[in-house]
Parts: C-alpha cells; structure tokens; sequence
C-alpha cells in the first residue's frame, strides 16, 4: 500500500478514535495499533526500509534483520508500536487493572509514530 | 481468562461498538465487534466444557498464553491446552462444538475474515455490505448468549 493509502486509512481511524475515551480503553488500545501500524509503514516506505508493495503487519512478526535494520532507522517508531502491541494482550484480551491508564500509555505512542511518519516523509 | 471476565470485556465493547457506525467508522467498527465476538465467544466455550477458563490471557502467537501474577502485575509465558481461543479455529479445537457455538462462530468468522479487505486494505462497504455485517454481528451474539443462559439454566 502506498504512503498515501497509509495516510488516508489513519486518519479515518483516528476519526474513529475521537469517539472513544480512555474508558473504552480495549478500543482505544486497538485502534492506535491499527492506526499506529499505518503509520509505521509511511515511515518505513519513505525510508526505504520496506518496499510499497510489502507492508508491515505487526512489529513483533518482523524478522530479526528488518526489527535490526528498523531500529538503526527509526528507533523511536519502532518502540512505539512496540510499546502499543504490548499493551494487547494484558488489557485487550485480558483483564489486568489499570486499562484507563494503559489507554493513554497507547495514545502518547500513536503520537510519536505519527511524529515519526511526518518526519520520514519530510526528509 | 475466566467466564465473568470474557463477559465484562463484551459488555464493554459492545457498549463502544454501538457508538461506532460500520460506514463511517468502518476500520474500528469491525475490529471492535470481532473482538466483542470473541470475547463472547470464549466465554461460551468455556461454559460448554470445550476450552477451560483459566487465569491466563491469549498471546498474538497462536498456542501461547500470558500467565498474570496477580500480586506483581507482572506477566509470564506459558504453552497450555485451551484456554481462550485468539480466533475462531485458532488454536483448533479437538472436539464438535454444539450447533449453537457452530452457527455463532461462522458469523464471527465473517466479521474476521473482513481485516484484510477492509481494515487493512482500502475497500469501502456499501450499505448493503454493512448491513450484511450488523446482521453477523447480531447473529453471533444472539446464538452465543442464548447458549449461556440456556448452560447458566442448567447450572
């Protein structure tokens, strides 16, 4: 999927988000991993770390090399969406307390992926 | 995770899902309403005797559960029988599965099968597709509530 399609699908999710609160923190966790991903891949096809017609799905599925090759690049993105597919499992699929706060943990990363895609792009 | 749990979770997103619209929020909409399904969809499991409630969470890899240690916070890995289901058919299950939780997992699946088209790719749904996909939505939780109350009756 091209940059632009990557654009155009995180922007109507974070539409979607703006529904949301922290209450709804399962929802919210999802959709800046959804969005976050997006993102992720503006910046990894502006910097040529992958090719248009190879998107990434989840960071923890990416192979050794490319999570290496990412962190050189984009340290801070690859963190971030780290950071919100670790909050899933916990608080999405499973109930530790605390989701309200995980929520906002999960916004501040769909931030600096959104931060780092904007930054690729304008290089 | 256990029966009271899984229900909590659906209750909650259930409640979000009514204020997404499936058109104009059509990326969160399914998301939300197969992660409701599948909440929904373990808890029954687990009422019926074909998965074990327990006190660990399904992982993104199939087969893996997080163990919580309620006292830390803290999370462990560990391989275990199921358990949650991640996905309908994910991990398999070894035994039929009453008719009701049949029905109810083919109309979950059409809302899984749904990521890669419409959340992931960029197809749009018309009115007619977003009808199609309220009605599996409604059809799975109808099916899998009925199957808990009729399994809390016979408790």
């Amino acid at each position: 999927m091209n940059a632009g399609a990557h654009r155009a699908k995180a922007d109507a999710i974070e539409q979607s988000l703006a529904r949301c609160t922290t209450a709804d923190y399962e929802t919210v966790i999802e959709a800046c991993m959804l969005a976050g991903t997006h993102w992720f891949n503006v910046a990894l096809h502006a910097t040529e770390l992958l090719p248009v017609d190879h998107d990434a799905m989840h960071a923890e599925f990416l192979t050794v090399g490319q999570r290496r090759r990412i962190a050189c690049v984009l340290p801070a993105a690859l963190a971030a969406l780290d950071a919100i597919e670790s909050l899933r499992t916990p608080y999405v699929r499973g109930d530790l307390p605390g989701g309200a706060r995980a929520a906002e943990r999960a916004l501040d990363s769909l931030a600096e992926l959104k931060r780092a895609a904007m930054h690729a792009s304008a290089r | 995770m256990k029966i009271a749990s899984h229900l909590d979770k659906f209750r909650r997103l259930d409640a979000t899902l009514r204020r997404l619209d499936p058109g104009n929020d059509q990326e969160l909409w399914i998301w939300s309403a197969m992660n409701a399904g599948v909440h929904l969809l373990n808890a029954a499991l687990h009422a019926s005797g074909a998965t074990t409630e327990s006190d660990s969470f399904h992982s993104q890899v199939e087969g893996v559960y997080a163990v919580p240690d309620r006292k830390t916070g803290t999370l462990h890995d560990a391989m275990h029988a199921p358990g949650d289901v991640m996905h309908v058919g994910q991990p398999p299950l070894g035994a039929a599965l009453p008719a009701t939780l049949e029905r109810a997992s083919i109309a979950l699946r059409t809302i899984e099968d749904l990521r890669e088209r419409f959340v992931r790719g960029s197809e749009r749904a018309d009115a007619s597709l977003q009808r199609e996909w309220r009605n599996a939505y409604a059809a799975c939780v109808r099916e899998l509530l009925a199957f808990l109350d009729s399994s809390e009756r016979e408790r």
